[in-house]
């Protein structure tokens, strides 16, 4: 009974965080249609201002607080340098370029801090342990499921209620159509990235709270958790998102607490696995999209 | 038959190459040799590359995995036996006592990569095209993951070595040639031909019907199979490597070259190597110079990749398609030149379905 | 009011629209006419902000419009209804009427009075009204979106092929709505094929052919021109 309470705070958790990474790349593919790959580096940029700012009188809040902000700044820096100037090109242009600004804000990390791991402020209450259930477990993964919970109640308003919320729900099926509605295509799109740099933001604080450090490379790891758990989830639902990231983290979780002691370290290639057998039977994804006469 | 224009371009691509083994040969300076086998297996690897993505349209970010594939592959057939029990202490027994020459090495590491990309990746031919893209890096991912901690067979984290040395230049510029020939007849081909139609029309796509993941898929296996022997003959060059050479940083250097080049034609994957591996040498030298002469306190790296992202950048701005964006050298003459002023282009929009070619 | 003057629209070589020039006065129920590809479109939406065009000129009410930015034609009082209707699938009747009101989302009452409004000149949009707009038959969508266009209180209404994709009988009733705006003093250029039914609600007439054109005149007039089925048979 303990492991099933164990079990499912793990995956409530990772899922929570995993929902909210995904939910922060489909935003933008959504109404874009374009992949946004320097996404793991707001992570990283995330991780980074922690570092910088580590040792200032500041309470860990208020570095969180700007740590976020950085986030949601290089989340709109990303569109202006990296979409924004080929974004009429092709839709390949665009994923290459934002391959291209990854590469560029990770050697830069690399160049002007250090390729070595960096410690990162972390609150003491998240080391701390908690009991439920009989189940011990840090407090930061509670904290992760309060905040995720938060989180995307808040998002789930702001889309349905808020004028913003529908303009930009509209903007995801017929960008042109919301334009001559009068809808401004730039704000669109720029709240767009903010809401994605958000979610990384505070994705980053409960990832960088794990191990404590950030490197260069940290990003890589949350990217690729956002594509597989949109891709599981369907690529433009903002609902598929959220449950493809709980989809993952359910068999993330699950491999971790079945394989056994030499093939764990196999794990990502298990799940990869068991993804190219849902993609198999169902290849738009768990969740159609808004409809759309377009291939996606 | 092939059209005329199409063997004038396999004739202007194979001279460049015939033309470096020739200037190498009459400079007959070592360093010069080694940047040119870099090159040729660059050359096999980029258009290796262009062979799925010209023709697909989808940009794939696993073809360093199957490269790593091939030369795993490669290095398990050939290391020598007596080696083998130091490199590969873990070795599974059944392969433990082979010893293959080097060449068949090579060409079965290709030929396991194919299998591998056969195996794994109808499923990903029926995603959808951004779908399709992001899941080929997570199966860059997971390759490398295998490769990192697949210890009996990679030796793990840790250089493998012991590969006897036998790739030199002529084998090198024959390999890159014989990628070049291929890529060219695939693109011809019935295949490449269908393929590339159903990229860009939906219309044409939806009526072709359930035949494009069979025809990505073929693409799909090609480009494995020419990564998978560029990755043996890369391994029988250095003869000692990790993972960590089959990564994020090469694929990067690769899609660049092919960006650069002109994703959709294999003139652009040839002449976007050649460019690029010239202008790294240049940097690399910048970069030491910069270094021996100590003008940063600290050691700079990553200026090549910074460039290289830079530049990738500023092409798909000014040209998208890259330098050869749609026709192949063999076909630029006679030009036909399109009107263009005055066109009438949609409100500043921000996506638009066609691809970059 | 519309002052449209040497419009000139090409796409890459072809020039869709060339030198076109037409005015619509106020209150005014003008119809563009012509076969297909003889650009009626196009320079629709080159009036609408939606083309950028080669050249030309366009003034509403005197000042003149900028090209390609759809957004600011609806903040000068023009709304626009495309020929692909363009619901918004996902979302509700109610959130769609409600998108159309962007413009002037500082006023709540206001927005709140014109949807009342429109429920009233649509009635079955009223009974839809939590339904997700993808689920409504295509006259339901036509009404639909013209209702939405009304939302932003355009003093200019541009419709391009309302009646596209109809059944006839609910063709009859877009064009008795189409006339019933015209009455209420809303000014309109209507885009259409479907030459009998608009030239018996407007006012007046454009006919177009190979991008430029024609004809022009009161309805009525052009109504009774002989030659007009060989305009539109491309003769």
């Amino acid at each position: 009974m303990t492991a099933a309470i164990q079990f499912v705070i793990d995956v409530l958790s990772l899922g929570g965080a995993y929902a909210l990474m995904a939910l922060g790349l489909v935003i933008v593919y959504g109404i874009l249609r374009l992949v946004n790959f320097a996404y793991g580096e707001l992570i990283m940029v995330a991780g980074y201002s922690l570092y910088l700012l580590d040792g200032s009188p500041l309470p860990w809040l208020v570095m969180a607080a700007v740590a976020v902000l950085a986030a949601i700044a290089t989340g709109i820096l990303t569109d202006y340098v990296a979409f924004r100037p080929v974004r009429a090109k092709s839709v390949t242009a665009v994923l290459i370029t934002s391959f291209a600004f990854s590469t560029l804000l990770q050697n830069a990390a690399l160049l002007f801090i250090s390729p070595r791991p960096r410690n990162v402020p972390v609150p003491d209450v998240f080391s701390d342990t908690v009991q439920i259930a009989g189940a011990i477990t840090p407090v930061r993964n509670v904290l992760t499921i309060v905040a995720a919970a938060a989180m995307l109640s808040i998002f789930a308003l702001v889309m349905k209620r808020t004028m913003l919320g529908i303009a930009m729900r509209a903007a995801a099926t017929q960008f042109t159509m919301a334009r001559m509605l009068g809808v401004p295509a730039n704000l669109v799109i720029s709240t767009a990235f903010a809401i994605s740099g958000l979610m990384a933001g505070v994705v980053a604080l409960f990832w960088l709270g794990r191990s404590g450090t950030v490197v260069p490379g940290i990003g890589l790891e949350p990217l690729l958790v956002a594509f597989i758990a949109t891709v599981i989830g369907g690529m433009r639902s903002l609902q598929g998102a959220v449950l493809g990231g709980f989809v993952l983290a359910f068999i993330d979780t699950g491999l971790n607490y079945s394989l056994p002691q030499n093939l764990l370290q196999f794990r990502d290639a298990f799940t990869f696995s068991l993804v190219i057998l849902i993609l198999l039977w169902r290849p738009e994804g768990l969740m159609r999209g808004p409809a759309s006469g377009q291939r996606t | 038959m092939l059209e005329r224009r199409t063997w004038l371009t396999l004739l202007l691509l194979l001279l460049p190459i015939a033309l470096l083994v020739l200037a190498v040969e009459q400079l007959g300076v070592r360093v010069l040799e080694r940047i040119a086998i870099n090159l040729c297996i660059s050359l096999a690897l980029v258009v290796g590359l262009q062979v799925f993505m010209g023709n697909s349209g989808i940009l794939s970010f696993a073809h360093i995995g199957f490269m790593g594939v091939g030369a795993y592959a490669s290095a398990v057939f050939s290391i020598p036996a007596r080696m083998k029990g130091m490199a590969l202490p873990d070795l599974y027994g059944v392969v433990a006592g082979l010893e293959l020459s080097p060449y068949l090495a090579i060409a079965l590491g290709g030929l396991v990569a194919a299998a591998v990309a056969a195996l794994v990746s109808y499923p990903l031919m029926r995603l959808s095209d951004a779908a399709a893209v992001i899941t080929s890096f997570a199966l860059l991912v997971v390759l490398h993951t295998i490769m990192l901690h697949w210890s009996q067979v990679t030796n793990g984290p840790r250089t493998l070595f012991g590969l006897p040395k036998v790739t030199d230049l002529h084998l090198a510029a024959a390999t890159a040639a014989g990628a070049v020939v291929l890529a060219v007849l695939f693109k011809e081909s019935r295949t490449g031909v269908l393929l590339r139609a159903s990229r860009d029309d939906e219309t044409a796509a939806a009526a072709i019907g359930a035949g494009i993941p069979q025809l990505r898929w073929r693409a799909f296996v090609l480009s494995a199979l020419i990564a998978g022997v560029a990755g043996g003959l890369w391994g029988h060059f250095i003869t000692s490597f990790s993972p960590k050479a089959f990564y994020l940083k090469e694929t990067f250097v690769v899609l660049g070259m092919l960006v650069i080049g002109g994703t959709s034609t294999v003139s652009g994957a040839v002449f976007g190597c050649f460019l690029v591996t010239f202008a790294f040498e240049g940097l690399r030298s910048v970069e030491s110079a910069l270094n021996r002469a100590q003008i940063f306190t600290e050691q700079v790296v990553g200026l090549t990749e910074v460039a290289l992202a830079l530049a990738m950048i500023g092409i798909l701005i000014l040209r998208p398609g890259g330098l050869f964006a749609t026709t192949e050298i063999g076909a630029v003459w006679p030009f036909r030149s399109i009107p263009t002023k005055g066109a009438a282009r949609p409100a500043p929009s921000t996506s638009t379905r066609k691809a970059s070619s | 009011m519309l002052e449209v003057s040497d419009l000139e629209v090409r796409y890459g070589a072809i020039r869709a629209v060339r030198g076109v020039s037409l005015s619509v006065a106020e209150g005014e129920l003008a119809v563009l006419l012509g076969a297909n590809g003889a650009g009626k479109s196009s320079t629709l939406k080159a009036i609408a902000g939606a083309l950028r065009p080669a050249r030309g000129r366009i003034t509403l009410d005197g000042a003149e419009v900028p090209y390609g930015w759809p957004e600011r034609m609806v903040r000068l009082g023009a709304a626009m209804v495309p020929e692909t209707r363009e619901v918004f699938p996902d979302l509700t009747v109610a959130e769609n009427l409600r998108l159309g009101a962007f413009t002037r989302r500082a006023d709540p009452a206001g927005v709140a009075a014109d949807h009342a409004r429109v429920v009233e000149l649509f009635p079955v949009l009223g009974e839809r009204t939590g339904q997700p707009a993808g689920t409504l038959s295509g006259g339901e969508q036509q009404m639909l979106v013209i209702a939405r266009a009304l939302m932003s209180r355009p003093r200019l209404l541009l419709l391009d092929e309302p009646s596209l994709g109809l059944a006839p009988a609910i063709i009859e009733r877009i064009f008795a709505m189409i006339a019933e705006l015209k009455r209420t003093g809303l000014t309109i250029l209507l885009v259409e094929q479907n030459a009998a039914q608009a030239l018996a609600i407007a006012d007046h007439a454009f006919v177009m052919r190979l991008g430029e054109v024609a004809a022009s005149g009161p309805a009525a007039e052009i109504r009774a021109a002989t030659d007009l089925k060989a305009l539109y048979l491309g003769g």
